[in-house]
């Protein structure tokens, strides 16, 4: 046995199989599958109460699977006048959209300025924007509601679009990448008459591909999913965005499972089409950057 | 010379170029954090709500300054200081109870993943990030509709192997080792949602590991628990530290699902520190003293890191 392992792990896992493995691998498949169904079967209660009909919904004992699938739910929900769901998804997409297109800009810039250049207290600064990772949204939460306030930016779009055109996270993730570009590069450029956002534009932006969607994706998903801030910022129904929408059929007019299912269902979706989208560059980016 | 007249011109546009795009992003940036954080600090020295108005920047006039009553009043037995010991206690709590958890399930699961072949895991590793990536409200609501006492799939499953139903999220009374059942419910959907992000770090972490020790220890008899204990532990614990102290730092400051879910209720039994700031801030209109507790929440999260850091380099040096 010894000398057949040392020769080859093909050889030696011939040799090893027996029964033994096998049940354990079979319980090692059996165990996995099992987390599966845990982690599924939320999302497809989720899905069977949305296609519920309205007199199913309120039956008892309940039904497990619905027993006439329906898409009354839905159509109830987009036809709601006072709950206007595109205006709310548009709300959202305009404000991701907008955070996402600021922030890749200030932070490729940024990034690009400290990976590449040199100029008194780089360090320093850097070190500056470091610590402002540290500090947690709920302490600044309040102070930066003033700020709106004094903006007469509250209960409105811009209030969640401004505060978030920057972020030290992403600087940060920036210069990493940007200082894997070669100097000869850049100088290259340069000697060829390139201006310093000529180089920025035409050398570095065009190499961060994968940072840009990395960071991206992130951003998008962070903004589209935020919760607090719009709670706060906003208080006009027809400027909220879809998670605070989504609360609506919850809390405000009696509990309405299909309805408030339905809602998640539609919130969940592009979400989950991004995700199995990207999914090989948002597994890479949380490796990459442990960011959440 | 005109070389190196060219070559102070070329390192002018280069410093004015720096300038010119480093400075608004910096100074806006500085806008949004630092000139926050300052202010919060200073608000927490006055009794200050922005309903009542104030001299300068909404501060003196109805707003006073009180030095460090606010600090005080959350130590002291008033109605305040009572809210906030039992808001930490809750966030203590949770936190406590998530972290083991977390990682009971996630690393052992990480390892289980990484034994099977290319294509599963992959599969795997999808199906188990999908709560992560869903939003945090929708996975809220949809666990508030299982847990559910009348129309829930929780005590429809309970009801269908002959056992009563609960009322999970409202039950005040019943607790488990001392814990509110409705705590549990909240820290079981907040795993649920939040394992996948350590997952997918520790197979990572995983797939960093050599195999080759592996090999050596299975040649020299060592069985898959023990390569489990004394290989794998070991060499993940730059991956352990980054995933205890992250997780440590986001269950501080959980709100969606406590706020969604319960609102705190049954009798703030979860109320939590992210929690009890909002309901200060932005329902009482109480920011100076709301401030106060995001300074407390501020230093226990300084503190949290601090402490795990030191604790976790002091087992590097064996």
């Amino acid at each position: 046995m010894d000398t057949v392992q040392q020769i080859s792990p093909a050889l030696r896992r011939r040799a090893r199989s027996g029964l033994r493995p096998f049940v354990v691998r079979a319980l090692v498949y059996l165990l996995l599958t099992a987390g599966c169904v845990v982690t599924l079967v939320p999302f497809l209660w989720m899905l069977g109460t949305s296609l519920k009909s309205s007199t199913e919904i309120i039956r008892l004992p309940p039904t497990l699977i619905p027993e006439q699938p329906t898409l009354q739910s839905f159509r109830t929900i987009f036809e709601d006048p006072r709950v206007p769901l595109e205006r709310f998804f548009l709300n959202s997409t305009a404000v991701s959209v907008s955070v996402v297109a600021l922030v890749l800009f200030t932070s490729s810039l940024a990034g690009f300025v400290f990976a590449k250049y040199q100029f008194f207290g780089k360090d320093l600064l850097f070190t500056l924007i470091l610590a402002t990772m540290m500090i947690p949204f709920q302490v600044t939460m309040i102070p930066m509601y003033l700020i709106l306030v004094r903006l007469h930016l509250t209960d409105s779009l811009w209030g969640l679009v401004v505060p978030g055109a920057t972020s030290a996270f992403g600087i940060f993730l920036m210069k990493q990448f940007i200082e894997g570009i070669p100097a000869e590069l850049i100088d290259a450029a340069r000697i060829d008459g390139a201006s310093e956002f000529g180089i920025y534009t035409r050398i570095v932006l065009p190499q961060m591909g994968p940072a840009l969607a990395t960071l991206g994706i992130f951003q998008f998903m962070g903004t589209w999913n935020d919760y607090l801030w719009p709670l706060i910022v906003i208080t006009t129904t027809e400027r909220r965005t879809l998670p605070i929408m989504l609360t609506w059929y919850n809390s405000q007019h009696g509990a309405r499972h299909d309805l408030s299912m339905a809602a998640a269902t539609l919130v969940i979706l592009p979400i989950l089409i991004v995700y199995f989208l990207f999914q090989r560059w948002i597994v890479q980016g949380i490796t990459l950057t442990g960011f959440k | 010379m005109p070389a190196l007249r060219a070559r102070g011109r070329l390192l002018r546009s280069q410093h004015r170029f720096a300038a010119v795009s480093l400075t608004p992003i910096m100074l806006y940036m500085m806008g949004f954090t630092l000139l926050p954080m300052v202010w919060a600090v200073v608000i927490t020295l006055f009794r200050y709500s922005p309903t009542r108005e104030g001299v300068f920047l909404g501060l003196g006039g109805g707003n006073p300054f009180v030095g460090l009553r606010n600090y005080l009043d959350i130590f002291s037995s008033s109605i305040n200081g009572q809210l906030f010991r039992l808001s930490l206690k809750n966030t203590f709590i949770f936190a406590l109870l998530v972290l083991p958890l977390n990682l009971a399930i996630t690393l052992p699961l990480a390892v289980l993943i990484e034994t099977v072949h290319h294509r599963l895991k992959t599969v795997f590793r999808t199906i188990y990030f999908l709560p992560t990536v869903t939003s945090l409200v929708a996975v809220s609501l949809v666990w508030g509709v299982i847990y559910n006492p009348t129309f829930g799939l929780l005590n429809l499953a309970l009801r269908a192997v002959g056992l009563k139903g609960m009322p999970w999220l409202s039950d005040p009374k019943t607790t488990v080792l001392g814990i509110p059942l409705p705590m549990i419910c909240l820290i079981v959907t907040y795993v649920w949602q939040d394992m996948g992000y350590n997952l997918v770090i520790f197979i990572a972490g995983l797939q960093g590991i050599p195999e080759v020790f592996h090999e050596a220890a299975r040649v020299d008899g060592a069985n898959s628990w023990q390569r489990f204990w004394h290989i794998t532990v070991p060499l993940l614990r730059s991956t352990l530290t980054f995933v205890i102290v992250m997780t440590m730092l986001s269950s501080w400051q959980v709100f969606v699902i406590f706020y969604v879910m319960t609102r705190g209720g049954p009798g703030n039994l979860t109320r939590t520190l992210v929690l009890h700031i909002y309901e200060t801030a932005f329902r009482h209109q109480e920011m100076g003293l709301a401030a106060t507790v995001a300074m407390a929440l501020f230093a226990i999260i300084m503190l949290t890191t601090l402490l795990q850091m030191r604790l976790l380099r002091r087992e590097w040096e064996y």
